[in-house]
């Protein structure tokens, strides 16, 4: 039993209120309003062990947020059982606060005419821990996450991935047990992404931080974690392993051929065109079904000027999980 | 309590980069006091004599000092910061930090009030001395003064922070702002409660003008220890009812709030 998040039923819904077209429409929703509820979250159940790096994935409006939220005791839940290292979330806030760390990449807590080091011993001193500590700590982070070049400029004047950097130091200063990323990359550069996700790995690795991740980011799923749940219209669509799902959903490769002289295929058992220009294609093999030497029979191979074979990228599998497909 | 120092600390210092905008502040201030000065000028057609037992002196003193409580205590923390937090959502993002929102707002505004008001005190007592000369004060009313201040400053926050609570049950709470604010300038700044009718005084002792600008001005220009025994009563009293109100709203409100971009 390692489990440092467990959920079962958790359900959120949100009472919205619909207002009818027009003059009339809002004259009437001033006598009687009406209300719709819409169900954010409906009925989920999971466990995360300690130690995890964990994906929590799904379209916009999935219901991610809603459920992080309600994690961090941001939200409260309508039905349903929260446990974050042993403590409900909505019942011990504060207590649980000295557990956890949050990023919300489009939520920034620092304050913004503060340094990013006086923000780390403002957090410092919220979070009660002593002075000493703090310096120690802020050192140690200084030089993982390279902050010596900006600590003393004020974080309005900081770059967005500098501010993201200090975000996510300033969660960590207290320590927490499971840090809760929700969008941590987004609108962030390449390289910055990397160095981000780098970071990310060495804090669980040396640290053993559990790590709660959400993003859009195929990346920075594909490189961080090995689990992943995916969320759908308020429900789990999807709860298995990084290698499963990759196994499960790989077990098509896609062609692409450049030829020399125009080539008419017609569809076979287990390929499917999906491309078709006369001297380009891309076939999609069920490896199942058929074998991709089979494929290449196919093709006249004195004709071909270049090939490549390849998985199908995570991200439309991903895709095709949220439109439903399997 | 250490965190909470620490806020004030950074909002402090943070405020000192403002200075220049307090002190273009002193402009209209100024203007008030003189007009004012003409004011009573003209209705005490003799300096010697007492209008509803305030002598000339005394009368624009207390002007200066309820101006000067309501130029400091002034402060958007306490209006647009709620209201946005509020409305945006963002007051949740503070849920989870070891930290109360309340007190850490009310922290925030003394941070940033408490700059404003050394120098508005400081611009008082100047203006004062030059348009008035000094009025009868003994240094050993001073501490109690001081509580007084104190208690009407945290007071006046706190009712600023409940008309902005008001922002988790309807659209816009900025009315309400302005109704408070017309109500401390009409009945609270200009004159002292003794002017108005009879039968309005017993009503206006009741109203947070009484313990916010009546009783602090009330008690620089005319010191009795009796007066400052019912205006702290009067204040304790109101200290709390607001909290209580105050931390009902906030727990009843924060838990119907939807956090947007869920």
């Amino acid at each position: 039993m390692n489990n440092v998040i467990e959920v079962k039923n958790l359900s959120k819904t949100f009472k919205v209120k619909v207002k009818e077209k027009g003059f009339i429409g809002s004259l009437k929703s001033i006598i009687k309003p009406k209300y719709k509820t819409i169900k954010a979250v409906n009925n989920i159940s999971f466990n995360v062990e300690k130690g995890e790096i964990i994906a929590f994935i799904g379209p916009n409006g999935a219901g991610k947020s809603t459920t992080i939220k309600m994690l961090t005791g941001i939200l409260y839940n309508n039905k349903g059982s929260i446990s974050v290292m042993g403590i409900d979330p909505t019942k011990k806030r504060k207590k649980l606060a000295y557990e956890i760390g949050t990023v919300f990449g489009q939520k920034e807590q620092l304050w913004t005419h503060l340094t990013p080091y006086d923000n780390f011993k403002f957090f410092g001193a919220i979070y009660d821990i002593p002075e000493y500590v703090v310096e120690k700590k802020i050192k140690e982070f200084i030089e993982i996450f390279e902050l010596s070049e900006f600590i003393n400029t004020p974080v309005r004047n900081l770059s967005l991935g500098q501010r993201i950097r200090c975000e996510i130091v300033a969660s960590l200063i207290h320590e927490p047990k499971i840090l809760f990323l929700d969008e941590p990359t987004i609108g962030l550069d390449p390289v910055v992404k990397e160095n981000i996700r780098t970071l990310i790995k060495r804090m669980n690795k040396e640290y053993k931080t559990t790590i709660f991740l959400t993003s859009h980011d195929v990346g920075d799923i594909e490189k961080l974690c090995k689990r992943v749940i995916i969320i759908n219209k308020g429900e789990i669509v999807l709860d298995d392993s990084m290698e499963n799902l990759k196994y499960h959903y790989l077990n098509k490769k896609i062609i692409e051929v450049k030829m020399k002289e125009k080539v008419n295929l017609d569809d076979k058992d287990g390929i499917t065109i999906l491309k078709d220009k006369g001297y380009n294609l891309k076939l999609e093999v069920d490896i199942k079904k058929t074998s991709i030497s089979e494929a290449l029979k196919l093709i006249d191979s004195d004709k071909i000027i270049d090939i490549n074979i390849s998985n199908v990228p995570l991200e439309s599998i991903i895709t095709n999980i949220y439109k439903g497909e399997k | 309590m250490k965190k909470y120092l620490n806020i004030f600390k950074a909002t402090l210092i943070n405020e000192l980069q403002y200075v220049s905008d307090i002190v273009l502040g002193f402009l209209s201030f100024l203007i008030k006091i003189f007009i004012f000065l003409q004011l009573w000028n003209y209705l005490y057609d003799d300096p010697s004599s007492l209008i509803a037992g305030f002598s000339k002196d005394q009368m624009i003193w207390y002007v200066i000092m309820t101006e000067m409580i309501w130029y400091s205590t002034r402060n958007k923390t306490l209006v647009n910061q709620v209201t946005d937090d509020i409305k945006s959502g963002g007051i949740a993002y503070t849920l989870n930090k070891p930290y109360s929102y309340l007190i850490y707002i009310i922290t925030k505004n003394f941070g940033e009030i408490s700059i404003k008001f050394i120098i508005y005190m400081i611009l008082a007592i100047v203006t004062g001395f030059i348009f008035v000369g000094p009025i009868d004060f003994n240094i050993i009313n001073l501490p109690f003064i001081i509580i007084v201040f104190l208690l009407s400053f945290i007071i006046n926050a706190i009712i600023r922070l409940i008309i902005s609570m008001l922002s988790f049950y309807i659209e816009d709470s900025t009315p309400f702002h302005w109704l408070y604010d017309k109500m401390i300038i009409v009945l609270g700044i200009i004159f002292p409660i003794e002017v108005f009718p009879l039968f309005l005084q017993p009503i206006l002792k009741f109203t947070p003008i009484y313990v916010i600008t009546y009783g602090p001005a009330k008690l620089v220009i005319d010191f009795c220890i009796n007066s400052f025994i019912t205006i702290i009563i009067v204040q304790i009293i109101y200290l709390i009812i607001t909290s209580i109100l105050l931390t009902l709203m906030y727990r009843k409100g924060v838990r119907k709030l939807n956090v947007n971009g869920g």
